[in-house]
This record gives structure tokens, C-alpha cells and sequence, in this order.
């Protein structure tokens, strides 16, 4: 057992706790603070920041240098990871780009899209977005109906994706879709990058039912893009897409273990503050939540064993899921439970504005949807960590 | 970061898994359910525990033993609960790091090697009957010449221990500390205590002003930190028996066939499985980390211990009601181990805390401070 980082990759972690403090303004502490911005506005300065800390270095960072990533090791990114949300700072704009497009165009890409993608995607030159679900294609994601035919050197894209992350600031999607009339269902498919800045794209926001719109839909008429611009072979994209969400389920444990952990912290000091932290059944729910969190650090030291010893996650990242997406849900469900009546108030007492801690409770619905159902990465585990029969 | 164990530590697992496989399996657990009027110490087994290192673990090599950590006691542990064993290892094991903790150099000099060679079966007792494991839960008291008077239980083992750590109050009731009882000394009542988990023998230990050695150094924080380390070694047993069951359920309903096809096929089992499966799995991180935290010396230790007996102590009670479940009527009945896993789990989940007492624990260290 060794849980310690390097001492290159702790002198790492000084360099970037010193840039962030002096990059991440007092004001950004504040909970709730990006929530009482413009959504707009608020997309614009991350944009901006995000950039600034990109040319400075501190983006890419476990990647190749020569792809415009810092070239550093799995542990600084996990220390990155940790230190980020340590210090504050915002949420990555480019979220489906930086943790799923790019670990994919990286391991199947070809050597020019490596080079045309990795580093505008750094700098937020290119917002991506993720064109995998459809009205008609959910948890059945091999049931996608969004045609590209060929016509030359180009695609021809019909159809409507949903559920699309950023998709009213996106400039380029990633999207599966099906390139061979009459193969079998994960046969046909193919993931194609197209430009979302053409007449036959149209992007809609979603309103969610926490009032945010993190989500839109994107609707294909027409729109083109060049052959080339296919990750993996045509006909590939169902293995490419599995490969990604790969990506997309084992996402960093140790920094969600950081910002569940603040959460907690927060949510005590609410009960605290409303006299009820005495209270026996709050205190078990809430120790039962703790339990699973720092299960939750653990497992994430244990991937990252796996990683540096050059094991691949697989199937387990479903297991990660479960564990960090269920905790957190729950984690809330144990706030409104504490505060029984109280819970739906948005201010509970004038000087207690739980509105911010309230968007984060909606947004835990969702987490167990997204990237794969719970139900979908119970039947992974099932089969394929426990081999029970299909 | 190398959160995991390394090649030695998981050859001495194989190793011990390997032995039981090969020389004590069900049948043989089975022998000693049965019997509940025995003594519940299969000497061939301890002989074996005691040529193969298992009770030398954690002695130190100037002492003998191996001089291994509570990371690897917890892989013995782990086996041991796999295999629902019997016998007195635990006792054993945590007489030793009383000693370890608390004992002089001449007082661990005496005892560790005897310890590590599997020549003195000890035990502990912790805690009043029906009280809390913690040190207001002690219910004996050190009266005039450190004589002891009070009662312990449940202790494991009492009949066949030939020394007991008991843990007792000072007269003024301030102060506690742990000491040597031979259970044959005069004033020394061992009531044997009838238990539906097979797997081991349980008593209660009356004193009636009976002579003691106090272990040298110790004090309230021995007595807290062996708590904390019977917890973690009871985690792992449990962590252990959790696996077992659940491999063994898995196994079982891919082959059982109803309706035309494997139970495992339906997605009522599959979801279930799948998140003990999670429950497991997390719940053998925090084992490991709390052994690893303790042997670290770790500033979040206490709350390591805490997470990884509650989690333990929960998924084994889930695992073990899910086998009897999955099974069916089979898992229900007496010739099936099922119940063997089953009544381990219920005896251990509430030894050395609950989960719910673990959980008190961590709200005090989480949400009072």
C-alpha cells in the first residue's frame, strides 16, 4: 500500500494550487453563485477562464505534449482533478469533449484528427456536443434512426438527437449515426463529427425540471459533413460509441468524492443551522450517505492503481457509476429528509437560501439517467462482471 | 498510488484459501455446527494455523512472528470468514495486539512468541453483556491490588483460552486499562452461552475479585484502539463471508433452471445481484483502507474503522438474506450452508458495533466537529 503521489506530481500540485488562487475570484466560492447568473453569461466567462488555464498549461493534462496536452501522469491528473474543485473553479464547458471525445479520438483517431481535435478542444476553440440519444433511442441506443448517405465526399445527415449537452453553445457534435441502409441494428452505425454552424443544424434548448437548461435537442436536415470526418471506420460506430461511454462511466472518482464530500459539509451545516443536526434518524441516514462517499474515495484510488499498473477499467466503470451516481442522489434524497417540511421552501428562514442546494438535488435525477441508466449498468454488472446469464 | 494488495500479501491469501479448500471445507465446518456441545477448536486445524504463519501475522520478528501488518491480518481474516471457520484465530490474534499495545517488553517478550506459535490460545473481553463496545460499555472494575470483579460477554472462546485481555475501570472509574486473567484462577466463572452461529463458542466471563496482571502501558486509549482494531479484523471476516455467499448465490442461479431458463436470466435477480456485488465491492475498499489507515497511523483512522465496520457489517447482513432468497427453499434448508454464512453475518454485524453504532460514530466525527 503506498497512497502517496510523486514527488513530481505533488510539486505539480503546487504550481496549479498557486496559479488557481490567483485565478479564481473570492466571489466564485459562493454557492449558488453560477446559478445566479445569465446561463449565457455564465457559459461565456467559464469559456474565457477555462481557455486562460488551458494556455497556461493546465488542461490535457495526462495527455501527449505533442497533441497540445501537458504530457504529465495519471496520478497529476487525479491531483488536478482533486485540486480544481478544491479551489472552486468552475465546472469545464467542454465537458463531453474533454472526458469522452477526446480519451476516444486518442486511442482510435486517426493521426490527423488527433491533431485537429485534441487542441482546439483544450483551448474551447471547439464546444463539442454529443449526438447519441434520439426521441425514439434511450437506454436502446443501437435503435438510433438518424441517416447520413453518401453523395460524394460527403454525408447527407436526416434527423433529431436529444438530450444533447450543451447544444445551444456547441459548435461541432459527435454524432452515432446510421450509414448502412440494412445491416443489422449495431452494424450499420458510424460516429460522425459535423459542423453545427450550417443551415440543415438547429439546436434547442430543453427545459429541465430543475428550470436550467444544461440539455438541448439538435434537429438534421440536410446537413453535411466530409467522409473523413468519421471516428473509427464507417460501420464501426457502435464498438467506438461503447469505447466512449466507457470514458463517460468511469469518470474521475476522486473529484466527485471532493464536491459530494463539500456538499455533505454543506448540507450539515444547514441541519446545524435549523437545530436539526440532534436529530438520531437524520444522523444515521446522513452517516449511512458518508459511508458510501469515502467508498467512493477508496474506489477511486483503486482505479487509479489500476491505471498507473496499465490495467483497463472496463466493465467496472459501470460499477463506478452505480456507486458515485447512486450516492449522490441519495445524499439529497437524505437532505430533504432531514428537513421534512422545509425542504421544498426555498428560504426556510430569511437568512437560509437553499435554492442553489435545491438545483443540485433536481440535478442528482438526473445523474442516474444519463451516460446509461442505473438499470442499464445493473444488466453490465450483472453479465459481464458477474457472468449471469443474458 | 498502489491502493491494493501487493504480490506477498496475495500468495499468503491463495495460501490460506488453498489450505481450506484442500483440508477444511464445508464438511468439516459442518462437523463442528453440528456439534454444538464440543469445543469448537478442531486441533488439526490449529496446529496447521500455527505452522502456516496465520497466528504469527502480526507478531513482531524479533518475537517470532512475521511482522506484517493489520493489511495482511485482514487478508487471513477475509479467508477465514470465505470459509465461515471456526476456532479461536480472532481471539487469538486480538489477545496479541492487546499485548502488542499495550504490554512491557518483558510482558510481550513472554507471551507474543507463545502467541505466534499457536502454544497459547487467548481471547478477549471487551465489553459488559448487552452493553455498547465502547469504554463506557466495560463492565468490569479494578478493585484493591489490581484485583478485578464484574462481567464480560459475549467472549469467544472462554473454555479453551488459557489467558483473557479484559478490559476494566479503575475504581474512580476515570481511567481503564487491559489485563491478564487465566481463566482457571480462583473467582473465575466461565458460563458457556448457547449461540444459533455454529461456527464458534461463545461464554460469559464472571470475576469475583480475582488476580490480574495490568498489560504495562495500558490505558483508555489501548482499550479504544484495540476496539478499533477487533473491528476492522470482524470487517474483514465479514467482508469475507459477503464474497463467499455472494459468489456462491451467483454461481447457483446460473445453472438453476426455471420457467425454462437460468433465474440468473431475469432482471429481478440481476439488479439485486448487481448492487451487492457494488456493496461488496466497496465494502472490501474500506477494509482495506481502515487496516491500512491504522498501520498508517492515517488522521482519519477512526473514521476509516467506522466506515468499514458499518459497510461490512451491512452488505454481509444483505449478501447472506439475498443467498437464502436466491436460492429458494433450498437456501432455507438445514443440509444447505446457506444458514452458515447466514448466522455468521448476524453474530459478527453487531460485534466490536453495529452498523448503526458505527454510524453514531461518524455523524460525532462528521457532523458535532
Amino acid at each position: 500500500m503506498d497512497l502517496s503521489h510523486t514527488p513530481e506530481e505533488e510539486r505539480f500540485r503546487g504550481e496549479l494550487r498557486d496559479w488557481l488562487a490567483g485565478h479564481v475570484p473570492q466571489q466564485w466560492h459562493r454557492p449558488g453563485f453560477w446559478a445566479s447568473l445569465d446561463e449565457d453569461e455564465a457559459f461565456r466567462i467559464r469559456r474565457e477562464w477555462e481557455r486562460e488555464k488551458a494556455l497556461t498549461g493546465f488542461a490535457g493534462i495526462a495527455w501527449p505534449k505533442e497533441y497540445g496536452g501537458r504530457g504529465g501522469t495519471p496520478g497529476m491528473k487525479a491531483v488536478y482533478d482533486e485540486e480544481m474543485v478544491k479551489a472552486h473553479a468552475p465546472a469545464t464547458v467542454n465537458p463531453v469533449g474533454l472526458t469522452f471525445l477526446a480519451p476516444t479520438v486518442m486511442a482510435v483517431g486517426t493521426e490527423a484528427q488527433k491533431r485537429e481535435i485534441i487542441g482546439p478542444l483544450l483551448r474551447n476553440e471547439v464546444i463539442w456536443c454529443q449526438g447519441f440519444s434520439e426521441p425514439g433511442a434511450g437506454s436502446d441506443l443501437a435503435a438510433v434512426s438518424t441517416r447520413a448517405v453518401r453523395d460524394g465526399d460527403e454525408f447527407v445527415v436526416n434527423g433529431q438527437k436529444v438530450w444533447t449537452t450543451n447544444a445551444v453553445h456547441g459548435d461541432k457534435i459527435f454524432a452515432l449515426v446510421r450509414t448502412e441502409p440494412g445491416a443489422s441494428r449495431h452494424r450499420g452505425l458510424s460516429l460522425l463529427f459535423i459542423d453545427m454552424h450550417q443551415p440543415g443544424v438547429q439546436a434547442r434548448p430543453l427545459r429541465q425540471m430543475s428550470g436550467a437548461s444544461e440539455f438541448g435537442e439538435v434537429f438534421f436536415t440536410d446537413a453535411r459533413a466530409p467522409v473523413t470526418d468519421c471516428l473509427g471506420e464507417p460501420g464501426q460506430g457502435w464498438d467506438v460509441a461503447m469505447l466512449l461511454l466507457s470514458f463517460e462511466r468511469g469518470a474521475s472518482g476522486v473529484a466527485q468524492y471532493t464536491e459530494f464530500r463539500r456538499s455533505y459539509d454543506e448540507i450539515v451545516s444547514v441541519l446545524r443551522r435549523l437545530g436539526r443536526a440532534g436529530d438520531p434518524v437524520a444522523r444515521q441516514r446522513l452517516a449511512r450517505v458518508l459511508v458510501e462517499l469515502e467508498c467512493l474515495r477508496y474506489h477511486s484510488m483503486h482505479v487509479l492503481t489500476e491505471v498507473e499498473q496499465g490495467r483497463d477499467l472496463g466493465f467496472e466503470a459501470s460499477l463506478s457509476k452505480l456507486q458515485w451516481s447512486e450516492t449522490m442522489q441519495d445524499m439529497w434524497e437524505a437532505f430533504d429528509d432531514a428537513l421534512g417540511p422545509e425542504a421544498v421552501l426555498a428560504a426556510p428562514t430569511p437568512d437560509l437560501d437553499l435554492t442553489s442546494m435545491q438545483r443540485a438535488a433536481m440535478w442528482s435525477r438526473s445523474v442516474t439517467i444519463w451516460g446509461g441508466s442505473s438499470q442499464v449498468q445493473r444488466n453490465v454488472v450483472a453479465e459481464r462482471l458477474l457472468g449471469l446469464p443474458r | 498510488m498502489f491502493f491494493a494488495l501487493d504480490d506477498e500479501q496475495r500468495a499468503f491469501g491463495a495460501a490460506v484459501r488453498g489450505y481450506l479448500a484442500e483440508r477444511f471445507d464445508l464438511a468439516a465446518v459442518r462437523a463442528v455446527v453440528e456439534h454444538p456441545g464440543g469445543d469448537g477448536h478442531p486441533a488439526t486445524l490449529w496446529k496447521a494455523m500455527a505452522e502456516q504463519g496465520w497466528l504469527a501475522v502480526r507478531v513482531p520478528e524479533q518475537h517470532d512472528g512475521l511482522g506484517q501488518g493489520m493489511v495482511t491480518a485482514q487478508v487471513v481474516a477475509r479467508e477465514l470468514g470465505a470459509g465461515v471457520v471456526p476456532g479461536p484465530w480472532a481471539a487469538t490474534v486480538l489477545a496479541g495486539e492487546a499485548v502488542l499495545l499495550a504490554g512491557s517488553s518483558q510482558q510481550q517478550a513472554e507471551l507474543l512468541p507463545q502467541l505466534a506459535a499457536g502454544e497459547l490460545v487467548a481471547t478477549v473481553a471487551l465489553r459488559g453483556p448487552c452493553a455498547r463496545y465502547s469504554l463506557g460499555g466495560v463492565a468490569v472494575r479494578v478493585g484493591s491490588h489490581g484485583r478485578l470483579t464484574g462481567v464480560a460477554a459475549p467472549v469467544e472462546y472462554p473454555s479453551v483460552a488459557a489467558r483473557v485481555v479484559v478490559a476494566a475501570r479503575s475504581a474512580d472509574g476515570g481511567e481503564y486499562g487491559l489485563y491478564l486473567v487465566d481463566p482457571a484462577a480462583p473467582g473465575v466463572w466461565v458460563r458457556e452461552l448457547a449461540c444459533y452461529d455454529g461456527t464458534t463458542r461463545l461464554g460469559e466471563l464472571t470475576l469475583s475479585d480475582v488476580a490480574a496482571v495490568r498489560l504495562e502501558t495500558s490505558g483508555s486509549p489501548a482499550v479504544a484502539a484495540l476496539l478499533d482494531r477487533a473491528a476492522v479484523l470482524t470487517a474483514a471476516d465479514l467482508v469475507g463471508v459477503a464474497r463467499e455467499a455472494l459468489t456462491r448465490t451467483v454461481d447457483y442461479d446460473r445453472t438453476r433452471m426455471q420457467f425454462g431458463v437460468p433465474v440468473g436470466s431475469f432482471q429481478a435477480l440481476k439488479h439485486a445481484l448487481a448492487d451487492l456485488h457494488v456493496g461488496v465491492r466497496m465494502a472490501e475498499h474500506a477494509v482495506l483502507y481502515a487496516a491500512h489507515a491504522l498501520d498508517a497511523g492515517l488522521a482519519d483512522a477512526p473514521l476509516a474503522v467506522s466506515v468499514a465496520k458499518a459497510k461490512a457489517s451491512d452488505v454481509a447482513l444483505q449478501v447472506t438474506g439475498a443467498m437464502i432468497q436466491y436460492l429458494g427453499g433450498i437456501g432455507y434448508s438445514w443440509e444447505h450452508e446457506a444458514h452458515f454464512f447466514y448466522k455468521r453475518a448476524k453474530r459478527e454485524a453487531g460485534l466490536y458495533g453495529s452498523g448503526d453504532e458505527h454510524r453514531e460514530r461518524l455523524a460525532a466525527l462528521t457532523i458535532d466537529s
